[in-house]
């Protein structure tokens, strides 16, 4: 029953490592003696860590010995690695058909927004069909378990395209079809519903299939009624399609064949001609790119050469326009005017809260600033720390130099 | 030419109080630099649109349709007896449904060439040229001949100013009040009072943590956390990281295309 005499220079010597100058000891080197391991707690507590998630979190559930083997390692690779397997829905019951409205040929996130709604109404049985106008790219992803190119219009001709896609509906014969309550998508919606002679739910918020909801009377009340044949939906109300890309299968219908449009008297449309919007007189809150200029700026003739070469609409912080050096109605911010640009660009402005409320909405921010703090550099997405006053003519320099190349 | 307004019976929409829809006040200034136009409403009451009286028409012709009752009928009756050049319309109603069919209905009972949210018109009887709003201050310009029907869209030149005085001289006058055959009641839907909903938060993850959701919130999200700092580069090649990132973006038209 006795224990054993510990040695301890023994066993000091026994975990030395080996070959190096100075003595080390590897005190982590499971010991004959007492037969307990030494406990680490770093490795245990990383051995609980969940993998694969940028914020670390613990399942505390999990014991680990420090000496077990770590299993976390194996794990997220094989996650990551396999490819998502695309769905394949063979007889679907019904279909529910969109009609996004695809400019250029890609879905607006208004689109897939609609896709996901499809998706819901859908639910485990039905199919999702997608009627494009001309080819569109990604709609498997989106959430589409069959696809129906339709030939597109060329030109403005509203009726032609409403014939169509009303022909392509009464061949599918979905049980529900749902359009973006955009510009042109609630358009052709109520287009087609007149022409089918069936009413359109517009604007839905909420798509189940237990009931569509629409706000009604100035958003006093609300107007529920179980899905019907047409609906559009309203813009950010419904989440995107989340789940594992669909097959998007082509379908082709009969009928399909473009109907002679039965227009007792053609050609009433005698034209039809996009005029883009001109960047320097469009109103702020409908820009799509505005450059900006603030206090740090004493150079504004530059700054207007800029916004000119640049075809972006000129904005500024509130103090120019006090100052009375920027005309009030470019004035951006909660005083001013909240913007809904793509992208805004910054000079010299620091970026104070009242200022950035109007930015909130753009995607995409660039900031110049020489003080490394400000907040505009902060919020920014590419942030260059450097003075205005010679960052405006480099690019002005720059745009010249290349107008020049490719003249 | 002959101009005809529609006008309906708005809600206000904070206080509920009867007002003229805003768009239907930018369709009597567009249609008032056009030439004289008339107003056109079913309901059963004129007192609604006596406002428009104010906003530039002079004559307003009310149609009587009871409470509940589809107005197309009455109105496609009344706008096929006058045969007008251009019928002016709001884009969606105010106060009611505001589902903006009844534009649409029209054009398809009457066999109306319909253009929808125009901002500005101009033009004679025989081609008018309508300018239409693709959104973001974009135009499609639409020359169309014979009777056209218009939607207008907000971005429309606002409102004249309300006259006291011509709202006073202006006169409404009751015609056709016998829709008979033509009762077909609306269609009932149920309604409770208005919920707000969350609104969906555009780039936050799906089953992300309440603070990932209040950074995509607050714009601290997107670009910002994945942003780039450039600390006093040379001037020159923080002009191209300008130029290359703008381009990225897709504001900002390649060089090869913007030299044509
Ligand atoms: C009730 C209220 C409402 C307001 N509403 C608004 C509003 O709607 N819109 C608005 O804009 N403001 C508004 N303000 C004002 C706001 O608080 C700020 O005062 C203002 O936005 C600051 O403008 P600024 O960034 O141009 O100027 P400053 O704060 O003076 O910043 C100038 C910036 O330029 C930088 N700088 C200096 N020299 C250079 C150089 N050579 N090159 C590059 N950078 C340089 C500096 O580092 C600094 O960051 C409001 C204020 C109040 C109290
Ligand atoms: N009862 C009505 N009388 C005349 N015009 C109407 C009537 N109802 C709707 N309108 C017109 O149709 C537009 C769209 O209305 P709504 O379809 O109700 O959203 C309105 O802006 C009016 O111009």
């Amino acid at each position: 029953m006795t224990r054993p005499r510990r040695d301890p220079r023994a066993e000091r010597a026994s975990i030395q490592v080996a070959g190096e100058a100075r003595p080390r000891f590897d005190r982590t080197a499971r010991r004959t003696g007492s037969g307990r391991p030494r406990r680490d707690p770093r490795a245990e507590r990383a051995g609980q860590r969940v993998a694969g998630e940028s914020r670390p979190r613990y399942d505390l559930s999990q014991t680990v010995r420090f000496d077990a083997a770590v299993i976390t390692e194996a794990q997220p690779k094989t996650a990551a690695v396999a490819p998502p397997k695309i769905l394949v829905l063979e007889n679907p019951a019904f279909l529910v058909a969109v009609v996004p409205d695809a400019p250029g040929g890609r879905l607006s996130s208004h689109d897939r927004q609609v896709l996901g709604a499809a998706r819901a109404l859908a639910g485990r049985e039905g199919g999702v069909a997608i009627l494009t106008l001309g080819p569109c790219e990604g709609v498997g992803p989106a959430g589409a378990d069959r696809c129906l190119p339709l030939e597109a219009v060329e030109g403005y001709d509203p009726a032609s395209q409403t014939a169509r896609v009303a022909a392509a509906l009464t061949a599918l014969a979905a049980r529900h079809v749902l359009f973006p309550e955009s510009l042109d998508g609630g358009d052709l919606a109520r287009r087609v519903a007149v022409r089918l002679g069936e009413p359109v739910f517009t604007n839905a918020e909420v798509v189940a299939a237990n009931g569509l909801v629409r706000p009604a009377k100035g958003r006093r009340v609300e107007q529920r009624v179980a899905p019907g044949m047409l609906a559009t939906v309203a813009p950010d109300a419904v989440a995107e399609y989340g789940g594992p890309p669909r097959e998007a299968r082509l379908l082709s219908v009969d009928g399909e064949a473009p109907t002679p449009s039965p227009q007792k008297n053609p050609k009433r449309i005698v034209s039809a001609a996009r005029v883009p919007a001109d960047p320097a007189t469009v109103p702020l809150a409908l820009a799509e790119f505005v450059v900006s200029a603030g206090n740090g700026l004493t150079d504004l003739d530059t700054f207007r050469q800029v916004v000119a070469a640049l075809h972006a609409t000129p904005g500024a912080s509130r103090v120019l326009c006090d100052a009375g050096l920027m005309p009030r109605h470019t004035q951006v911010g909660a005083s001013g005017t909240v913007l809904a640009a793509t992208c805004y660009f910054a000079l010299g402005i620091s970026g104070a809260p009242q200022h950035l409320q109007g930015v909130a909405g753009c995607e995409h921010v660039v900031a110049v600033n020489t003080d490394l703090h400000a907040a505009m550099i902060e919020r920014a997405g590419l942030a260059i720390v450097q003075d205005a006053q010679v960052v405006m003519p480099a690019l002005l320099r720059l745009l010249e130099q290349e107008a020049g190349e490719n003249a | 030419m002959k101009i005809v307004v529609l006008l309906s019976a708005g809600r206000h929409p904070v206080s509920g109080a009867p007002v003229l829809p805003r768009m239907e006040a930018q369709a009597i200034r567009i249609a008032a630099a056009l030439g004289e136009a008339v107003g056109l409403h079913a309901g059963p009451d004129a007192e609604a649109v006596r406002e428009a009286l104010g906003l530039g028409l002079t004559h307003i012709e009310h149609i009587a349709v009871a409470d509940g009752l589809d107005p197309v009928p009455a109105l496609a009756a009344r706008l096929a007896a006058m045969a007008p050049d251009l019928v002016l319309a709001g884009r969606r109603g105010q106060g009611g449904p505001e589902s903006g069919i009844v534009p649409y209905a029209l054009a398809e009972a009457l066999d109306l060439l319909l253009i929808p949210d125009v901002v500005a018109v101009s033009g004679g009887p025989d081609t008018l040229t309508l300018d239409q709003s693709l959104g973001r201050g974009a135009l499609r310009r639409v020359a169309v001949r014979g009777p056209v029907l218009a939607t207008v869209h907000p971005d429309a030149a606002a409102p004249l100013a309300y006259a006291f005085g011509k709202a006073r001289r202006g006169t409404i006058e009751l015609v056709g009040a016998a829709a008979k055959a033509t009762d077909v009641p609306e269609a009932v839907v149920e309604e409770r009072p208005y919920r707000r909903r969350p609104k969906l938060v555009k780039g936050a993850p799906t089953g992300g943590s309440a603070a990932e959701r209040l950074k995509a919130a607050t714009g601290e999200g997107g670009s910002a956390t994945k942003g780039r700092l450039l600390v006093e580069p040379d001037p020159e090649e923080a002009a191209r990281e300008i130029l290359a990132h703008l381009r990225q973006i897709g504001v900002l038209a390649d060089a090869s295309k913007s030299a044509k």
